[in-house]
């Protein structure tokens, strides 16, 4: 070291002591966040609290249902459920562990200012892992815990099991968030210009490996579905997760013996010595792949970021799309500003790869759901049942899309208000092109899918058309709802959609556009599930009498459809009028 | 205190910084001027390690910012062109914690920080939480947190962008203060007037080649014109033309 020795007052820190002063950072961080959150988002905590210990109930409820159906069934089907649970969630957490290391470590103004303090790599590295882990795994424990619990209790499981659980997920999540973050460090350093093609491959395969499992499992016999048959033959194919080198293994094992202690005769404690050696298994290997991405990270961390940046972007002249053009040139000149402006969020749109990627993402694995429902066989009572949950899926799919993007779109102009506001246009036409964007956005490729659904269930034109009613409803009501709630509440000074969208605002969008979609599914399932049931039932049934037969038969069916048509209509012209209200009326 | 061997940094197939050699003593302000992409930016972030040259070296208090980044950042203070904070840390808090970054002890940290607190006017909006502050005032905790270690070479990205005058004042006299007690500041800016008013020599960047380094008074007799302004003459170096004509 020939360098000139710095002041007696500053000196580089041991790797303990930084590790220290980042979790002071991160409490402090914490602490303040929850401090503000209860000074100032009560109400946004509460409904979150809320819906998460909802969620958690009726997971829970739904897996103890489950797990008792199973248990009389077969001793190995829940062996292989948790592997087939545990190693797709695996393959999941490598992938968002990556990307979301990727945005933290490389892409974050907070790494830049880290990158240029007496810090180690690695350390900066094991902070942004954990950052990382925490967002990439906390869905696997509100998805995760409902499940063992659940199994836990119908077993009967000793409190070792309950125990163990939190250990068990966290030992099981470092491993894949290791590896994740590995590749991640190691593809931006010495893969820079590979990086793109290299995740879209690897995204494209694993794409297909999804499909060929999927396909696989349920495509080439139709057997009865629920029938012992049709388990067998599932089950065989679900085998491939059993692998003994993979960790999901190591954790379903470990809990499967977990949840064997006390039991046989004289509550033997054997099976606690063989959890704790999956458990033991678990963390020297979570703690090795961890070490040797900390290692990764002093190699590959600053010579990584110095190489993503010598990528100079690419610079290419982007001619004026026919379809842009012809939309544009479409209609009456008096329409021309609401449709260039249509344009300019189109174009918005299609070179912003986070939203475009995700509602492909998004879509494509409902469609996949969708093309695999011809595999199975069902009556007509459970086909209806499922075209009108599958409808409610498409909605809430549509819902977290208009409140992450669209909610947030009159938000976004704020900084832009001036040319706007500069602009001969009305600023009702800003409100209606965002509104006619979203709608026209959601309903082509909700209408399709709903089709699919409905194509694939082999449900009749009546109930088909029924379902493609209920659907634009739903895409006039979220679009109304989102973007009448966005102008109502923009957030001007905010650039981020992120934290418009999870903002107060942006949760009430979502909780109303939930509360709709369970309405406009519910009142329109009604009469097709009474008429269905009252056929199932038979002519003698005496649920088949008085105000049931005329809920069931065309006249329910007009009055639930004129009532979703009229809820939809509330849902668009409510918040939209208090919107367009509102945003006349704004001084950005 | 710094010092650039031959370095050269490309982009892919576009080179941001070619063969740059340049040596800044102790105790100087130097201003790096030059269009935009000229590669001013590229330049202070290989100072600061943010990047690495593709070739040639960086040093600063003799420290490669590459080989050991570490002991380089005990020595540096940087103020970069949009100020990075934590939304959900106070003023005073996002300062102690670069204070226990760089390992100082608890009693000289408090000193400092009370010290940084008031050369920058912080003290009525410390304990509020960051996300709160406007940009000037963002970078004037920037500004505070840069110096709280004393660093030899202090690094400033366009410093005055959201000061307001009062709050530029007080940084000119800081540096002209801290440059007279040994500190060196190395500074891009697209200011000219402050270039000329507070730097001891500048260097004028075009087209990532470093065209001219010297005094003002160097530069107006190497352009053979005594009484012109300082704007003028970086006008007509880094003119479109000015490169052809003395292209060879």
């Amino acid at each position: 070291m020939s360098g000139r020795s710095p002041s007696a007052a500053v000196r580089v820190l041991s790797i303990e002591e930084e590790a220290r002063r980042f979790l002071r950072l991160r409490a402090t961080v914490a602490w303040e966040t929850l401090g503000s959150m209860f000074a100032f988002a009560r109400l946004r905590l509460s409904l979150v609290v809320l819906l998460s210990g909802l969620f958690w109930a009726s997971l829970y409820g739904l897996f103890l249902e489950a797990f008792t159906f199973l248990a009389a069934l077969h001793a190995d089907v829940v062996s292989l459920l948790f592997n087939a649970f545990f190693s797709s969630l695996m393959v999941m957490l490598v992938f968002s562990t990556g990307i979301l290391l990727y945005g933290g470590m490389y892409c974050s103004t907070e790494a830049r200012l880290l990158l240029t303090l007496p810090v180690r790599a690695e350390t900066i590295f094991g902070h942004k892992f954990q950052e990382a882990l925490w967002f990439s795994s906390w869905g696997f424990v509100l998805l995760g815990s409902p499940m063992l619990v659940a199994y836990g209790v119908e077993r009967e499981a000793a409190w070792p099991y309950f125990v163990l659980l939190l250990p068990f997920m966290i030992a099981f999540v470092v491993i894949p968030a290791a590896v994740g973050s590995m590749a991640c460090m190691l593809m931006v350093a010495w893969l820079p210009r590979l990086r793109v093609h290299a995740v879209s491959l690897a995204a494209a395969a694993g794409a297909a490996v999804t499909a060929w499992i999927g396909w696989s499992m349920f495509a080439p016999a139709r057997i009865d579905t629920m029938s012992a048959a049709w388990f067998e033959q599932t089950f065989a194919r679900l085998a491939i997760t059993e692998q003994k080198l993979f960790p999901s293994w190591w954790l379903s094992s470990g809990l499967i013996e977990a949840a064997d202690v006390g039991r046989g005769p004289g509550g033997t404690w054997a099976p606690l010595l063989e959890a704790l050696k999956f458990l033991a298994l678990l963390v020297a290997n979570g703690m090795l792949l961890h070490l040797m991405a900390g290692w990764i990270a002093r190699l590959a961390y600053r010579r990584g970021y110095s190489q993503l940046f010598s990528e100079a972007p690419p610079r290419r002249q982007r001619p004026i799309g026919w379809f842009d053009q012809a939309l544009v040139n479409a209609g009456s000149a008096a329409g021309r500003p609401l449709r260039l402006l249509l344009v300019k969020d189109l174009r918005l749109f299609r070179r912003d790869i986070s939203q475009w990627s995700q509602f492909l993402i998004f879509f494509g694995l409902l469609g996949l759901y969708f093309l695999n429902l011809r595999s199975f066989v069902y009556n007509n009572v459970y086909a209806s049942m499922i075209g009108f949950l599958n409808l409610a899926v498409v909605g809430l799919i549509l819902s977290t899309f208009t409140t992450r993007f669209v909610y947030p779109m009159i938000s976004l102009e704020g900084r832009r208000f001036w040319i706007l506001g500069l602009l001969p246009v009305h600023r009702d036409q800003i409100v209606w092109s965002k509104f006619l964007f979203s709608f026209v956005g959601g309903v082509i490729p909700c209408s399709a899918l709903v089709l699919l659904s409905d194509w694939m269930l082999g449900l009749r034109t009546p109930l088909l058309l029924v379902h493609e009613f209920c659907c634009v409803i739903l895409c006039l009501g979220l679009s109304g709802i989102a973007v009448g709630l966005g102008a109502r509440m923009p957030e001007l000074r905010e650039s981020s959609p992120a934290k418009i969208s999870s903002g107060f605002g942006g949760t009430l969008c979502l909780v109303i556009s939930s509360l709709f979609i369970m309405l406009v599914v519910i009142i329109a399932a009604l009469p097709t599930h009474l008429f269905l049931l009252t056929h199932a039932l038979g002519p003698t049934a005496a649920a088949s009498q008085g105000l049931l037969t005329w809920a069931a038969g065309a006249g329910g069916m007009a009055v639930s459809l004129g009532l979703v048509a009229l809820l939809g209509l509330a849902a668009t012209a409510m918040p939209l009028s208090m919107g367009l209200r509102a945003f006349r009326q704004l001084e950005p | 205190m710094i010092e650039f061997d031959h370095v050269t940094r490309t982009y892919a197939t576009k080179t941001a910084v070619a063969d740059l050699s340049l040596a800044i003593p102790r105790g100087e302000l130097f201003a790096l001027l030059g269009p935009n992409g000229a590669g001013k930016t590229t330049t202070i972030r290989m100072l600061v390690g943010l990047l690495r040259p593709s070739r040639g070296a960086v040093r600063v208090c003799g420290y490669d910012v590459v080989k050991d980044p570490r002991h380089a950042h005990l020595h540096i203070g940087y103020v970069p062109d949009e100020p990075c904070l934590y939304d959900k840390l106070t003023g005073r808090e996002f300062l102690w914690f670069i204070a226990d970054m760089f390992g100082m002890p608890r009693h000289l940290a408090g000193q400092r920080i009370d010290r940084e607190i008031e050369h920058f006017e912080l003290g009525d909006f410390a304990d509020d939480l960051a996300e709160s502050y406007s940009l000037g005032m963002k970078q004037r905790l920037v500004f505070a947190a840069s110096l709280l270690h004393d660093p030899d070479v202090l690094v400033l990205d366009e410093p005055m962008v959201g000061l307001d005058p009062r709050s530029v004042r007080i940084v000119k006299d800081l540096l002209q203060q801290r440059t007279r007690e040994g500190m060196t500041v190395f500074m891009s800016t697209h200011t000219l007037a402050m270039a000329e008013e507070m730097a001891d020599r500048i260097g004028i960047m075009v087209r990532s080649q470093l065209r001219f380094l010297g005094t003002v008074t160097e530069l107006r007799e190497q352009m053979a014109l005594e009484s012109t302004s300082l704007e003028q003459l970086y006008l007509r170096l880094t003119s479109p033309l000015a490169g052809r004509e003395t292209a060879p």
